[in-house]
């Protein structure tokens, strides 16, 4: 219950506020996938697959959108999966899981041939996303997770 | 035991099951059977940024107003020329004067060119991570939006209609890169075609068919027009040629025009719902030596 209320409110945040910011350099850090993370890491890989997927139709529902329906529910529910999984430490499953999922967008897009992904600005862009959702992850993935981020058996 | 069998069964329904829906969104396009589920989240989600935008409007504004603080230092002297009137105009809740101003230049703009437009504010952007370029306005079908119209702002073309819901609407604009419209060279006949290249709006592509004709740095260029207005009405100003690429050998030229419209700095903007009777030309474009 609270996992959907912080994923809607963090959708919504993005899309009326943080996708309209103009920031240094453009491009604005990505909550929503921040969020998933954040749930993914508190309650293990199936919740965080399901959570992920959910998210990802939402985004793939509100507008304004112009891709296929589908695309980010796939990516998010990798996305949720890794991160309830974990990769050695919350820290670098946060890390990997903000570099994977705009390559694996990419990826997906590149799959039904969307001429946007050619385009060569967004290998200028990707970068900056990344590390705006970087710089925003403590905050977010505390905020959600909170302490009960589980510390992974190595 | 973290990676349980049952997590993996479900990780691998779950991507079977996007899989499947993007499939059937890819291959179905406009008469997809998922159209109506995302109508329902398009009039569901649009009422919330509706309701969110109104709330958030000044918060979002003073953020973005301390972000970009850097580069309005180096403004900083051309600003103090026209400090008297801010002061003026913040006495007086300077945030409706100016969105009132924008309003009345655009629909000084549509006039000249005899457009017919519906004022609208763009209420939620779509940039990174959507790889999309498209923005959400707050008028739809009520207010008679249609998809596929053409949306300009004061300053020129911003982009299309593609989907509208009772009361909000979705634009991909003139940036996306997937999106592509007829463009005419000013004071001629020469035709091209501009295409989004991302960038945040600051450029957009020009192509220009004939490989022979004159293309120099400061040639302004307007919309071409589809055929019947649908999606782009002729005649509305675009931007000016930026940069000219040497293509020798092609048939076509390439050029980089700056868009009038401030794409990545939306707020009040118009959708055309009805076309000009005939083609304004170039009347639109501003006076060359005027204020602007």
């Amino acid at each position: 219950m609270i996992a959907a209320i912080a994923v809607v409110a963090a959708l919504l945040l993005q899309l009326t506020i943080v996708n309209r910011l103009s920031l240094p350099a453009g491009g604005v850090p990505d909550l929503v996938l921040l969020v998933v993370v954040g749930v993914a890491l508190a309650r293990g890989p199936a919740a965080g697959a399901v959570i992920g997927f959910g998210t990802g139709i939402l985004v793939d529902l509100a507008p304004p959108t112009a891709h296929m329906l589908g695309q980010y529910a796939f990516v998010y529910t990798v996305v949720g999966y890794l991160a309830g999984r974990g990769v050695g430490g919350p820290v670098w499953t946060v890390v990997l899981c903000v570099l994977a999922a705009p390559l694996l967008a990419a990826a997906v897009a590149g799959l039904i041939a969307d001429p946007r992904v050619a385009s060569a600005s967004l290998a200028l862009s990707l970068p900056v996303t990344a590390v705006y959702s970087l710089l925003m992850a403590p905050v977010v993935v505390w905020l959600v997770a909170g302490d009960r981020a589980r510390v992974i058996p190595a | 035991m973290r990676d349980t069998r049952r997590a993996r069964l479900i990780l691998g329904l779950l991507l079977t099951a996007a899989l499947v829906v993007l499939t059937i969104d890819h291959r179905t396009g406009v008469s997809s059977p998922l159209g109506p589920a995302r109508g329902v989240g398009a009039s569901l989600f649009g009422t919330a940024e509706q309701v969110v935008t109104g709330i958030t409007r000044p918060v979002g504004e003073f953020v973005s107003a301390v972000a970009n603080s850097t580069s309005a230092q180096r403004r900083i002297e051309e600003l103090e020329g026209q400090n008297a009137r801010l002061r003026a105009d913040l006495a007086a809740s300077a945030l409706d004067k100016a969105r009132s101003a924008e309003l009345r230049r655009l629909i000084g703009t549509s006039q000249r060119g005899g457009f017919t437009v519906v004022t609208a504010s763009v209420i939620a952007r779509r940039g990174h991570p959507g790889f999309e370029d498209a923005v959400e306005i707050d008028a739809g079908t009520d207010d008679g939006v249609r998809p596929e119209m053409t949306v300009v702002n004061a300053d020129g073309l911003v982009g299309r209609v593609v989907q509208a819901t009772a009361r909000t609407s979705t634009v991909v604009l003139l940036s996306d890169p997937a999106s592509s419209a007829g463009a005419r060279l000013e004071g001629g006949n020469e035709i091209g075609v501009i295409n989004g290249v991302g960038e945040y709006g600051r450029l957009v592509r020009f192509r220009l068919l004939d490989s022979t004709a004159q293309l120099t740095p400061g040639t302004r260029i307007v919309s071409f027009g589809s055929q019947r207005g649908v999606p782009y009405v002729p005649g509305v100003p675009i931007g000016v040629i930026e940069q000219v690429e040497a293509t020798p050998g092609e048939l076509t030229r390439i050029a980089y025009a700056r868009p009038f419209a401030n794409l990545s700095g939306l707020d009040v903007v118009g959708v055309v719902v009805a076309a000009p009777k005939r083609d304004p030309r170039d009347a639109v474009l501003p006076i060359r030596d005027g204020q602007r």
